[in-house]
């Protein structure tokens, strides 16, 4: 007979309850450890449901072990003497019940306040069992008796053994059917990336209610079992302690293993009853245990046996199929048009500190129209998506999906009515595989979303969908990769796949066509097309001539407000100002020697390669998403690179930290100017001087600050976040020059600005050349390529062209040809 | 007549918040840096008591007082570094591990003065009475709320008002652009650990002589800083001391209606929390285009 893979942890289940006694009586202890092992397993791997699935650490479980045993003990004394069976089902709904309530209550805090709440709530049943003690005894507790029930006799320890230990499979059973159905799917996703599966529309506080109750639920089943073994409900499975030892079992015998806690639960008893014939302190040499599981071997006993077994067989490494082109799954196509506009949305505002994101635009999408939104980086497209998503709350507006209001719901139950959304950077659950990310989110509006009892993968309709969706998105062949190991075109893909699979009534796109190679950019056009013939969709895009072919309407954004093309003309229009001579020198500051660099899994950048001279400004262009960002990031030390050199006037600088690259005279502005909200102008510039009084570089006081930025005199006692967004860039510039500086580098230094502070910025860079060099990376075209001396291109992480800037201003054919333009 | 028993049930109320506000500030600051709640915040109150009581007969209550917490603080900054060399980036295990050595602790205060209560009494100067007309006070307490209060206005000048707290303060917003400026975190890190520990270990060392000195005290007082830091929110400096406050006062006056009812009232202010404030006291910010910090 084969048995499947799969089955093998309840076989190894049942094995253990019949061997366990035989082996710890052969080790002179005990039948009662047997089944004290057997119970504290049941409470351990109920647990788990919220350690491993949820990531949550709860020091609830011992307080529902203990509170279970009261309930079964009073309730025996008060309704049912004599009987064991109704006083066990009243404790265990009674248990259920008070953890709903309470999970409803320490739910509605962050995923922070989650081991705090739960601490708590020991800390108050505990007091609470101590100091009511005409109730519950008080230190001697309620005893119990443990009669006969449907015609077995419990007293007898062996049978109550086979009970217990019959128990304990069929919860194992359980457990093992909940984590491969729907609701356990989910609970890994929530995991995984709560976020993502909020917008995909799963209700995640309620999977975590569930989640929350039924391993309370597990704790009672435990609990009772407790009492009737012992024959008494005492105070001290309430205390911390025991539920931190409970924590600490499933730590020992591995989180990540079905039956590592049971695993756990076994070498705490044989700790309690065998060291303890050795040495008091038990308890101390236990915690060092689980402190040295923790630090070295979070995964566990099982987990380092799964580790070894797995080492010596080889994992299958897929590549795509290569497969003729698939159609829209039926599902999807051809559903019934909707009368008018499918999303309307009015005066939506937006306000972050000092700055209007948002303010007051109107967005209206027709039905089969693929409408794009289209400005700068830094427009408002991306706070618009997210107002429309319910991301955050817009602070004024009205929205309307099919007619239905949706701008007061929140993330899930916009998804459900009809909203699906990817986004900007590829939001995924990174560790599960490519066909697991499609089901979830098929699932997500199955009417079995809630089942836990059917196995996700007899779901026969979920999963051909997905399938269905993942061959249409061309990522078959992929089903069964990690989806964090895929490359950054085709993680675009699948985030358009889980968006699509929500089969919403429009869908929303953040940048999909961004960083990507000519061809991948043209198949993913066509493919948006497609879908938009049966499902309306409202994309971003930063560059007008990637959707000028596709989209059926363009909506022009710049400083939060729609605008037209003349106005978007008007500020992009290039500036005529006087541009200074070039003053690079010949010495070399900068020297950047085929570096690679990776975030997560998937590469960045490939063998890039540049130079800057002393006092040169160079300009790095490329499409959003070409690595720009993240080569100014190697460049500042914050991406360690995996391979190559940097050498910075002459010194080694490829393993330094930021700290260390930035006091070596290195000033970054990252995107979105990161300063720091709530501390002054004064302060921000303040933090930058600190350590970087080094000499490296030429000096910068705050007098020589105001000398750039003259405007800046007047905010120096303002708190950062209350100035404007023009205002916010020069702070960010002013604090990267604050300190000893030789090279500045700029990542998008005139994002969203209004064109007189562009200009004034642009006559700080123009003054900046005689005292430091640059690195701008901007999708400013004409003002790079004003400013700069040299040109450095970048495509997908790599360097296409490097030379003269002038080349590239004066030679529109060489333009177009190395840009695509 | 009365009055007087009120006035002092609110200074004792304001003795009980300030207690919480020293344990509750430490986790709250330790939280803001690393982004971790630190467990083994009990078990370095209980260590700051049992050093007090081994530290006095030596060097007196004065020196023991300075001792006592300077230790835990150095005991901090060593498991500041054990855990940030393992576990910067996987919340949940280092959550863990700090629960882990919470157990250690315990189990090696058990192992080392045993199980029974230690017996500690405030020093001899300080065991009178004060008195005020009608009203009389226990200058140890009175001693204890000073203590507790210079503690607290010291930190608070060193957040918001020297070079030190500013880079604290940035780096708890955004840890990767302080980086940027020349700034390396790990020894502000390390120095926010010993303080936030240290003064748990402060409120050990001056709740000794007026608690009952055992392995497992420190459980009691994380549970009220706990509930501080729910209500008032973690991170929140104006929200820790406003809840530990409340928290306290409440507790204070409840007790005075009816002595069982002092630890319902902690309980019962979490409830009305999570129900009606449950973004804390204050409100946490949403993070938009950049992070809000207060």
């Amino acid at each position: 007979m084969r048995i499947a893979p799969k089955y093998l942890p309840l076989l190894a289940a049942a094995g253990s309850v019949v061997a366990l006694p035989l082996v710890l009586l052969g080790l002179g202890l005990t039948l009662a450890s047997a089944t004290d092992a057997v119970i504290f397993a049941i409470a351990c791997m109920g647990l788990n449901v919220l350690l491993d699935r949820v990531g949550l650490v709860s020091f609830g479980q011992g307080a529902f072990f203990g509170l279970a045993g009261y309930a079964a003990a009073l309730s025996q004394r008060q309704w049912f003497p004599g009987a064991i069976v109704a006083p066990s089902l009243v404790a265990i709904v009674a248990v259920a019940i008070v953890a709903w309530l309470a999970g409803f209550l320490i739910l509605r805090r962050g995923r922070a306040y989650f081991a705090p709440l739960t601490f708590v709530l020991a800390a108050m049943l505990s007091a609470i069992a101590w100091r009511w003690s005409a109730v519950t005894g008080g230190e001697s507790g309620v005893t119990v008796t443990r009669p006969s029930a449907l015609g077995v006799d419990l007293a007898n320890p062996w049978i109550y053994y086979a009970v217990v230990a019959v128990i304990g499979l069929l919860t194992a059973l359980l457990l093992w059917r909940v984590h491969r159905s729907a609701t356990g799917r989910v609970l890994s996703a929530i995991r995984e990336n709560e976020e993502r599966a909020r917008f995909l529309g799963y209700p995640v506080d309620r999977y975590k209610l569930f989640a929350f109750t039924f391993s309370a639920a597990i704790a009672a089943i435990a609990g009772v079992l407790f009492v009737f073994h012992h024959r008494v409900a005492t105070p001290d499975p309430l205390s911390i302690s025991f539920s931190g030892a409970l924590l600490a079992m499933v730590v020992i015998g591995g989180m990540r293993s079905f039956l590592g806690p049971a695993l756990g639960a076994l070498i705490f008893v044989l700790c309690r009853d065998l060291l303890a014939l050795l040495t008091a302190h038990w308890l101390l040499i236990f915690g060092l245990l689980f402190v040295a599981f923790v630090v070295f071997a979070p995964a566990g006993l099982l987990g380092i046996a799964e580790r070894l077994s797995t080492r010596f067989r080889k994992r299958k490494v897929e590549g795509p199929a290569d497969t003729a082109p698939a159609a829209l799954p039926a599902g999807l196509a051809n559903r019934p048009p909707h009368d008018g506009p499918v999303l309307i949305a009015r005066e939506l505002e937006k306000r972050f500190g000092g700055i209007r994101a948002v303010a007051g635009i109107d967005i209206v999408v027709e039905d089969r129209t693929l409408h794009a939104l289209v400005g700068p980086n830094g427009a408002g497209k991306t706070t618009a998506l997210d107002l429309l998503s319910g991301r955050y709350p817009p602070d004024f507006g009205f929205i309307t999906l099919a007619g239905k209001p949706v701008g007061a719901l929140r993330p899930d139950a916009i998804a459900r009515a009809g909203m699906g959304r990817s986004f900007h950077t590829a939001n995924l659950f990174g560790s599960l595989m490519v066909e697991e990310n499609v089901r979830l989110a098929v699932q997500a509006r199955w009417r079995k979303r809630f089942g836990w009892w059917t196995s996700a993968e007899n779901l026969a309709d979920v999963n051909a969908e997905a399938a269905a969706l993942t061959a249409y998105l061309g990522l078959a062949g992929l089903e069964r990769a990690e989806a964090a190991s895929l490359s950054p075109g085709q993680q675009r893909l699948l985030d358009i796949a889980l968006a699509l699979a929500t089969a919403p009534r429009i869908l929303l796109l953040d940048e999909p066509l961004a960083g990507l190679a000519a061809e991948e950019r043209v198949r993913i056009a066509a493919l948006l097309k497609d879908i938009s013939r049966h499902i309306p969709v409202l994309l971003t895009a930063h560059d007008v001539d990637n959707v000028r072919e596709i989209a059926d309407v363009i909506t022009m954004m710049r400083d939060g407000k729609v605008v037209t093309q003349a106005d978007v003309d008007a500020a992009a229009a290039p500036m005529t100002r006087h541009v200074s001579p070039s003053a690079a020198g010949a010495k070399m500051l900068l020297r950047v020697d085929k570096v690679d660099a990776s975030r997560s899994k998937s590469h960045i950048l490939h063998a890039v390669s540049l130079d800057v001279a002393e006092h040169e400004i160079v300009a790095l262009l490329g499409r959003n998403g070409a690595g720009k960002s993240t080569l100014l990031k190697v460049l500042a030390g914050i991406v360690p690179p995996a391979a190559g050199a940097i050498t910075l006037a002459g010194e080694d600088t490829t393993r330094l930290t930021s700290a260390e690259t930035a006091r070596r005279g290195i000033g970054y502005v990252p995107q979105g100017r990161g300063l720091f909200a709530g501390m002054t102008v004064a302060d921000n510039l303040a933090l930058s001087r600190r350590e970087r009084l080094t000499g490296a570089g030429v000096h910068w006081d705050d007098e020589r600050i105001i000398w750039v930025f003259p405007h800046l005199a007047q905010r120096w006692y303002t708190p950062a976040d209350d100035l404007s967004r023009g205002e916010q860039q020069m702070v960010a510039v002013a604090r990267a020059l604050s300190g000893d500086v030789r090279l500045l580098l700029l990542d998008e230094p005139f994002e969203g600005l209004s064109v007189a502070i562009t200009g004034e910025l642009f006559e700080a860079f123009n003054r900046l050349r005689y005292e430091v060099a640059m690195v701008i990376a901007d999708n400013r075209l004409d003002l790079a390529l004003a400013l700069s001396d040299r040109s450095v291109i970048l495509e997908r992480g790599a360097v296409t062209w490097t030379g003269a800037s002038k080349l590239l201003r004066d030679n529109l054919d060489l333009r177009r040809q190395k840009l695509w333009m | 007549m009365h009055s007087i028993v009120i006035i002092d049930q609110l200074l004792n109320g304001l003795l009980i918040g300030a207690y919480y506000l020293l344990v509750a500030l430490g986790l709250s600051l330790i939280f803001s840096l690393s982004g971790v709640v630190n467990l083994t915040h009990g078990a370095f109150y209980a260590i700051g008591a049992y050093l007090a009581v081994r530290l006095t007969p030596h060097i007196g209550f004065a020196g023991s007082f300075v001792a006592a917490p300077a230790f835990v603080a150095l005991l901090g900054i060593a498991i500041e570094r054990l855990l940030s060399r393992f576990h910067r980036g996987d919340p949940m295990l280092a959550l863990l591990a700090t629960f882990g050595l919470a157990m250690v602790a315990e189990q090696a205060l058990r192992a080392i003065f045993g199980a029974s209560p230690l017996l500690y009494a405030a020093p001899a100067g300080l065991q009178d009475n004060i008195r005020l007309g009608d009203f009389v006070y226990s200058e140890y307490r009175l001693v204890m709320l000073a203590a507790s209060v210079v503690a607290v206005t010291l930190t608070w000048l060193l957040i918001y008002r020297t070079p030190f707290g500013r880079v604290v303060r940035a780096g708890a917003q955004n840890p990767e652009m302080v980086g940027a400026l020349g700034i390396s975190l790990a020894p502000y890190r390390m120095a926010i650990a010993a303080l936030g520990v240290g003064l748990a270990g402060l409120a050990g060392a001056l709740l000794a002589p007026v608690v009952t000195i055992q392995p497992a005290m420190g459980d009691k007082i994380l549970t009220a800083a706990f509930v501080v830091v729910v209500i008032g929110g973690l991170g929140s400096f104006r929200g820790v001391v406003a809840a530990a406050l409340l928290v306290g006062v409440v507790r204070g006056l409840a007790a005075y209606a009816l002595p069982a009812a002092g630890d319902v009232s902690m309980y019962g202010l979490l409830l009305l929390a999570l129900l009606f404030r449950p973004r804390g006291l204050f409100g946490e910010h949403l993070s938009g285009e950049h992070l809000a910090f207060e």
